[in-house]
C-alpha cells in the first residue's frame, strides 16, 4: 500500500464518457512528491483526457481527485492553477506577438492594478530562470524564440504560478535530441526539488530514461504500472498495443538497381523568402531507402514539395527521375514517370476528408481507362478495385463509402499508402509516414515500405522520428538548415552521432 | 491654386479635415479594440446610425446636448450587448451577424425617424471651445484647439486606448484572446468575458461616433452615416490595428475629403470632373494602403469564435 | 449550440430586413377605399418628408382639389425596389401611379405597356419615351434659380456666393445654371461644388464650410443632403436660398427665399386629360408662368424693398419672356 502522506496527487476511479466511447474507465493514478510519473499509451488511449480532467478542462463523470491528501473539485483551469497544478500543453499555449513577460503575466493579478507590472514580472522570471536553469530573455517577443526556448517559457509560466504538480503533455514532440536531453536535465532537477511531474509520451526511449514510475493506458483503462528498472522497451510496447510488436523491422540485404532519382544542386526558396533548401545533391537507386533525418523546419518539407513538383525550384537546380530531367514537369507528369507521394499532412494534402474512402483511393488515377469510359465513371470497376485495396492494405473501415474523415489516423494513412502503392511507383517519396499513427499501424506501414524496397522501388523517407529513420534506411542523410551535412550508411549509424548532426554539430 | 495656399484657406481646410475625421476616428478606435480581442464588427455603421438618431431625438426633445451624448453611449452599449451575445455566447459567424446589426440599425433608425420626427428639424450644433493659449498658436491653433468637445474626446481617446491596450492587464487580456484564445483560456483568462467587454467598449465608441456626427451637423436624416462605419472598419486595417495608425488613417481620409471640397469651391477642380474627384478619398486611401503595405498581421484569432476543445 | 446560433443569426437578419422593409418602403394608405375616389400612388426615392424632392410631390398630390386615395412607397433608393412597387400598384388597379424619379424611366418603359388602363406619371423627365399611357413632368428650375440668383447677388457684400449641389444631373443642373447666370449678371462671383452624393449630409456641410473659408457670404444648394449645408449657413449667420421645398424651417432667420415645386398644377391637367380619355403621351413643365413654380419669400428675413422689387421684376421678366435664364 502506498503511504498517503507521500502522495501529492491521487486520482481514484476516474471515469469519463463521451458519446459512444468511454475515454477513461475507472482510472487510478497517484503521483508522489519528487517523482516523474509517466503516462504511456497510444493515441486515443485516454492520456490527454485524464490530464484535461486534472486541469479542469473536462469534468469527470465519476471518481475523485485528492491533492495533498484532500479531495478537491477542479472545475476550471483557474481552479487548477490556484491548486498549484501546472500544465505544459502539447501545442504551446503562448501568444506569439507578446513578449515572454506578457505571456507569463497573463491571467495573474497585477500588484499595480489596473496596470500591468512587467518590471516585477521580469525580475521574478530571472529568479526562476536562474534557479531552474531555464535561460530566456523576458523582454523578447515569443515569436522570435526557438522551439526549445518556447518550451522553457511554458515551464516558467507554470513555475511562476508556483506549480507543485506539473503535467507535461508530449513535451518532446517538437524538440531536437539535444533539446530533449537539456529538457530532461531540467525536469529531473525540478523533481529532485520536491515537485511532482506527470510526463505524457509514447516515445519509449524517452520514457525509459526519464521516468521514476510508468503507468500504461490502453483503450481508456490502466493496463499496468511499472518502473524502468523492471521493464524494457519491448515489454512496454506490448503493454501499449496489447499484442506482440516488433519495434525495429528487419532490413534484409538490399539489391541495388538502376539510379531512379538524382538531385543536382537543388535550391528552393521557402515561404518566408529565405533559402530553405541549399544546393542539395544526392541520388537514390532501385531497392534502396534513403532516410532524411533532421529536426522539423530544416528544409525537409520544401525538399519534398520540390521533388513532388509542388514548389518552384531555383535556376541551376535539376531533378531527374529514371535519368530523364523532370525539372519542368508538372506533378501529374512526374507521377506518370513513376513518382509515388505520401505527403506530410495526411489531411488535407494526402486525402480529402469529406470524400469517401473509395473516392480518395482513386483520387489520382480516376482518369485511367479502367475507371473512366467515355468521360463517365465506371463505378463497378472502381468498386472492385477499391474493395480489393481495402482488404489488401488492411484498412479498417465500415465500408468503402465511409467518409474518410471518420477513420483513425492510421487507417487514413493506409488509404493513402494503398492509393500510392497500387500505382506501382518506381520512386516513392514518403514524408512522415507514421506520424501520429498507432504502433500497430506504424509496424504495418514499415513492413509495406520494406516490401516495396525489396521489389525494387527507390524510396526517399523523410521523418522526424529518428528511430524510424535509423530502422528503415539503407543510407541516412542528415539535413540541417537546408543542407545535407552528412550521409552515412544505415549499418554505421550511431544514434548519438546523428542526434548531434541534427543539431548542426559536425565534428 | 494660389488661392489655396493662403493662411485662411489652409487653416479652414485643416479644420474641416479634423471635423470630418472625428466620427471616423471614434468608430475606428472602438473597432480596433473589438478586433484586437478577435471580434470583427461589420455592424458599426448601423450602431452609429441608431445612436445618431437617438442623440438627435433626445436633443430635439430636451435641448440637452450632453443628455444626447449619454443616450447615444447607452444605445451603443445595448447594441454591444446584442452583438456580444450573438458572437461570443452563440459563437455565430461574425461577418454575417455584423451585417445583420447594420441592417437592423439602418432600418430601425429610419423607422423611428419617420414615426417620431418626420421632417428634419435643426438642433443645436456642438459649439467650438477654444483651449486657452493653445488655440492662439498660429496655423495649428484653429484646426486643433478651436474644436468641439466630441472632437477633443475622440483625439484624447487615442492615447487612452493605447494605454489600455498596452499597459493594463485588461489590455493584455484583450490582445491575448485576439491572438490565441486557447492560451488565455489555459491561464484562467475568461475569453468570453474579455471579448464581451471589448465589444461593449467598441460599440460604445461607435455610439459616441454617431453622437459626434449628428451633433456636428445639427440635423438628422435617414441613412445619415452613408457607410461611414464601413470606412471605419477599413481604417482599422489601414492603421494596422494600432490607435495611432487608425488616427493617421482617419485624418488622412478627412484631409483628402477636405482638400477635394476646398479645391472644388476654389474651382481648382472644375465641375466637369467633379464627380470623378469625389472618388479621391477612396483612391488615395487605397494607394496609401498599398505604399505603406507593411507586413503586419491581423490578430490571429480575428473572426474566429472561441470554442474550448 | 450550432443550430441555435444559426437560428439566432437568421432571426436577427430577418428582423433587420423586416424593419428595413417596414420603414424604407413603408406604404401608407391615408384614407379608406371608398369606391368613388380616384386612386393614386407615389413611388419616391427619398423620404416623403425630406423637405426637398420627394416631399414636393407628396405635398402637391395632397393639394389637389379632388377626392383621392393616396398610397406612398418612399425611400426606394434602389431602382429595382421602386420598379417592384410601381408594378405592384399597377397590378392592384391603382388609377394613377407616379414614378417620382428620373432613374425609374427604364423600369417604366417595361412596365407601362403591360397596364394600358393605368396612367403612369413620370418625372423629372421632358418626354414620355413614346408611351401612350405615360405623362412626363419637369420643373423649369432654372427660373427659380435665376430669381434666387438676382437676390443673392444683391445681398452679398463680399461678392462671393457658394453653391452646394449633389451630382451633376437632374433638376440640379438648370437650377444652378439659372442661379449662376443671374448672380454673375449682378456682379457676384459664383463657386459651385457638386459633392458627388445625394445623401452625404456631412460632406454637404463641409462643402458649405469650404465656401465660407473662401469668403462666400451667401449660400444656396439643391437636393436632400443640403440640410447639412443649411445648418452651416445658420451657424455662420449667412443667408440661404432654398429650392424644391420651402426650407425656411431649417434656418428661420436666414432663409431668404425658396423656389417651391407645385406639381399639382400639371397633375390637375393630367387628371383632366385622363377623365376625357387620354391616358398619357404628353410632357408637362411647371414654371413661373403656369404657377407650378412659386418663389416663397421668408417674412422672417428683412429683405430690402429694392431687392424684393428686383426679384419681382425678374419673375415678371421670365414670365413675359424678356429675361433669359441662360439655361
Amino acid at each position: 500500500m502506498t503511504d498517503t502522506n507521500n502522495n501529492l496527487l491521487e486520482m481514484r476511479g476516474v471515469t469519463k464518457r463521451f458519446p459512444g466511447v468511454v475515454a477513461n474507465n475507472n482510472i487510478d493514478l497517484d503521483v508522489r512528491y519528487g517523482e516523474v510519473h509517466t503516462l504511456l499509451g497510444e493515441n486515443g488511449a485516454g492520456k490527454s483526457t485524464l490530464v484535461k480532467i486534472l486541469f479542469g478542462l473536462y469534468q469527470a463523470d465519476e471518481g475523485e481527485i485528492l491533492l495533498r491528501g484532500n479531495p478537491i473539485d477542479i472545475d476550471s483551469p483557474s481552479a487548477a492553477i490556484d491548486s498549484r497544478v501546472g500544465m505544459i500543453h502539447q501545442h504551446f499555449m503562448l501568444v506569439p506577438t507578446l513578449t515572454v513577460c506578457e505571456n507569463v503575466a497573463l491571467g495573474v493579478p497585477s500588484d499595480r492594478r489596473p496596470f500591468t507590472d512587467l518590471e516585477n514580472v521580469a525580475t521574478r522570471i530571472s529568479d526562476i530562470s536562474n534557479e531552474h536553469g531555464l535561460a530566456v530573455d523576458p523582454w523578447v517577443k515569443v515569436e522570435h524564440l526557438s522551439v526549445g526556448e518556447r518550451q522553457r517559457v511554458e515551464i516558467i509560466k507554470a513555475l511562476y504560478r508556483d506549480a507543485e504538480l506539473l503535467v507535461l503533455d508530449e513535451p518532446t514532440a517538437v524538440l531536437t535530441p539535444k533539446e530533449v536531453e537539456d529538457l530532461f536535465v531540467i525536469l529531473r532537477r525540478m523533481a529532485d526539488s520536491g515537485k511532482g511531474l506527470i510526463f505524457i509520451s509514447h516515445k519509449l526511449r524517452e520514457v525509459m530514461s526519464l521516468s521514476d514510475r510508468i503507468t500504461v493506458l490502453r483503450d481508456g483503462e490502466v493496463v499496468g504500472e511499472t518502473t524502468p528498472s523492471e521493464t524494457n522497451r519491448q515489454e512496454l510496447a506490448q503493454m501499449m498495443v496489447g499484442r506482440d510488436v516488433r519495434l525495429t523491422p528487419d532490413l534484409p540485404e538490399s539489391k541495388l538497381g538502376a539510379k531512379r532519382l538524382e538531385l543536382s544542386d537543388l535550391t528552393v526558396i521557402g515561404d518566408n523568402e529565405t533559402v530553405a533548401v541549399n544546393k542539395v545533391s544526392f541520388d537514390i537507386h532501385a531497392g534502396e531507402i534513403l532516410g532524411i533525418a533532421g529536426v522539423s523546419g530544416n528544409g525537409q518539407r520544401e525538399l519534398a514539395e520540390a521533388i513532388a513538383g509542388l514548389r518552384e525550384i531555383e535556376p541551376g537546380s535539376s531533378i531527374e527521375l529514371d535519368n530523364s530531367d523532370v525539372t519542368l514537369c508538372s506533378t501529374h507528369e512526374r507521377r506518370e514517370k513513376g513518382l509515388g507521394f505520401i505527403p506530410e499532412e495526411r489531411i488535407p494534402d494526402g486525402a480529402i476528408p469529406d470524400f469517401t474512402v473509395s473516392e480518395n483511393l482513386v483520387l489520382v488515377n480516376h482518369g485511367d481507362e479502367n475507371f473512366t469510359k467515355r468521360g463517365l465513371f465506371s463505378f463497378d470497376s472502381i468498386r472492385s478495385h477499391n474493395v480489393e485495396l481495402v482488404s489488401d492494405f488492411d484498412v479498417k473501415t465500415p465500408s468503402i463509402e465511409t467518409p474518410t474523415s471518420s477513420l483513425s489516423g492510421g487507417n487514413i494513412q493506409k488509404v493513402i499508402l494503398a492509393r500510392e502503392l497500387s500505382a506501382k511507383p518506381t520512386f516513392l517519396l514518403a514524408c512522415q509516414p507514421t506520424r501520429g499513427v498507432d504502433i500497430g499501424a506504424a509496424e504495418y506501414i514499415h513492413n509495406r515500405l520494406i516490401e516495396q524496397r525489396d521489389i525494387g522501388t527507390a524510396t526517399l523517407l523523410i521523418s522526424e522520428d529518428l528511430d524510424e529513420v535509423i530502422g528503415l534506411s539503407d543510407r541516412i542523410a542528415v539535413m540541417y538548415e537546408g543542407e545535407i551535412i552528412s550521409i552515412v550508411s544505415g549499418e554505421d549509424a550511431e544514434r548519438n552521432k546523428i542526434g548531434l548532426l541534427m543539431a548542426g554539430v559536425t565534428d | 491654386m494660389g488661392d489655396f495656399f493662403t493662411t485662411s484657406v489652409l487653416v479652414a481646410t485643416a479644420a474641416s479635415a479634423v471635423r470630418l475625421a472625428t466620427p471616423y476616428l471614434l468608430a475606428a478606435l472602438g473597432e480596433t479594440i473589438g478586433q484586437r480581442s478577435g471580434v470583427l464588427n461589420l455592424g458599426v455603421d448601423g450602431v452609429m446610425m441608431l445612436s445618431a438618431f437617438f442623440a438627435y431625438w433626445t436633443v430635439l426633445e430636451t435641448g440637452n446636448m450632453w443628455l444626447g451624448v449619454l443616450v447615444a453611449l447607452l444605445v451603443g452599449l445595448m447594441m454591444g450587448v446584442l452583438y456580444g451575445v450573438i458572437t461570443v455566447f452563440f459563437e455565430a459567424t461574425q461577418g454575417i451577424s455584423g451585417i445583420g446589426i447594420f441592417i437592423f440599425g439602418l432600418g430601425f433608425s429610419d423607422l423611428l425617424f419617420r414615426q417620431q420626427v418626420g421632417t428634419p428639424k435643426p438642433i443645436r450644433r456642438l459649439p467650438n471651445i477654444d483651449i486657452p493659449l493653445l488655440s492662439d498658436i498660429p496655423y495649428i491653433g484653429e484646426p486643433l484647439f478651436q474644436r468641439n468637445l466630441m472632437t477633443y474626446a475622440a483625439f484624447a481617446l487615442v492615447p487612452v486606448t493605447m494605454i489600455v491596450l498596452n499597459k493594463t492587464t485588461f489590455g493584455l487580456n484583450i490582445r491575448s484572446v485576439g491572438e490565441n484564445p486557447q492560451a488565455a483560456d489555459s491561464l484562467g483568462v475568461s475569453v468570453e468575458r474579455t471579448r464581451f467587454s471589448a465589444i461593449m467598449i467598441g460599440n460604445a465608441f461607435a455610439g459616441l461616433a454617431g453622437a459626434a456626427l449628428v451633433l456636428q451637423l445639427g440635423i438628422f436624416q435617414p441613412h445619415l452615416t452613408q457607410g461611414m462605419g464601413f470606412i471605419a472598419v477599413a481604417l482599422v486595417y489601414f492603421g494596422a490595428w494600432k490607435p495611432l495608425g487608425v488616427m493617421g488613417g482617419a485624418l488622412l481620409f478627412g484631409l483628402v475629403n477636405a482638400v477635394v471640397l476646398q479645391w472644388k469651391a476654389l474651382g481648382i477642380i472644375p465641375v466637369s470632373i467633379s464627380d470623378l474627384a469625389g472618388m479621391a478619398p477612396a483612391v488615395v486611401t487605397i494607394i496609401a494602403l498599398v505604399l505603406l503595405a507593411r507586413r503586419v498581421n491581423a490578430p490571429a484569432a480575428l473572426t474566429k469564435p472561441f470554442v474550448r476543445s | 449550440m450550432r443550430k441555435k446560433m444559426r437560428l439566432l443569426t437568421s432571426l436577427l437578419a430577418l428582423l433587420g430586413s423586416f424593419v428595413l422593409v417596414a420603414s424604407a418602403c413603408g406604404s401608407s394608405d391615408d384614407s379608406s377605399d371608398d369606391g368613388g375616389a380616384l386612386t393614386m400612388a407615389i413611388v419616391a426615392p427619398s423620404a416623403s418628408d425630406d423637405l426637398a424632392f420627394s416631399q414636393s410631390m407628396v405635398d402637391s398630390v395632397n393639394a389637389l382639389d379632388r377626392e383621392i386615395t393616396l398610397s406612398i412607397t418612399d425611400g426606394t433608393f434602389i431602382v429595382e425596389e421602386a420598379a417592384a412597387a410601381i408594378r405592384g400598384y399597377a397590378e392592384d388597379g391603382i388609377d394613377v401611379v407616379i414614378a417620382h424619379g428620373t432613374q425609374f424611366g427604364a423600369s417604366l418603359a417595361e412596365i407601362a405597356p403591360d397596364f394600358p388602363d393605368t396612367t403612369f406619371v413620370w418625372g423629372t423627365a421632358t418626354d414620355t419615351q413614346g408611351l401612350g399611357n405615360v405623362f412626363a413632368y419637369s420643373p423649369a428650375s432654372d427660373e427659380g434659380g435665376y430669381v434666387n440668383g438676382v437676390v443673392a447677388a444683391a445681398v452679398s457684400e463680399s461678392g462671393k456666393i457658394g453653391v452646394v449641389g449633389p451630382v451633376e444631373a437632374g433638376d440640379a443642373v438648370p437650377y444652378i445654371n439659372g442661379f449662376t447666370t443671374a448672380a454673375e449678371a449682378g456682379g457676384a462671383q459664383v463657386s459651385v461644388t457638386y459633392t458627388g452624393s445625394f445623401g452625404d449630409v456631412a460632406l454637404a456641410a463641409e462643402a458649405a464650410q469650404a465656401h465660407l473659408a473662401n469668403d462666400a457670404d451667401v449660400l444656396t444648394g439643391t437636393a436632400q443632403m443640403v440640410v447639412g449645408a443649411v445648418g452651416v449657413a445658420a451657424d455662420a449667420g449667412v443667408p440661404w436660398f432654398g429650392t424644391q421645398s420651402n426650407q425656411t424651417s431649417l434656418a428661420p432667420d436666414l432663409v431668404i427665399a425658396s423656389q417651391v415645386y407645385h406639381w399639382e398644377v400639371v397633375l390637375e391637367e393630367m387628371l383632366d386629360l385622363r377623365d376625357s380619355g387620354t391616358k398619357g403621351g404628353k410632357a408637362f413643365e411647371i414654371n413661373l408662368a403656369n404657377g407650378g413654380l412659386v418663389i416663397e419669400f421668408n417674412d422672417g428675413y428683412d429683405l430690402s424693398d429694392d431687392v424684393r422689387a428686383s426679384a419681382d421684376a425678374a419673375i415678371a421678366g421670365i414670365i413675359d419672356g424678356s429675361v433669359n435664364t441662360g439655361a
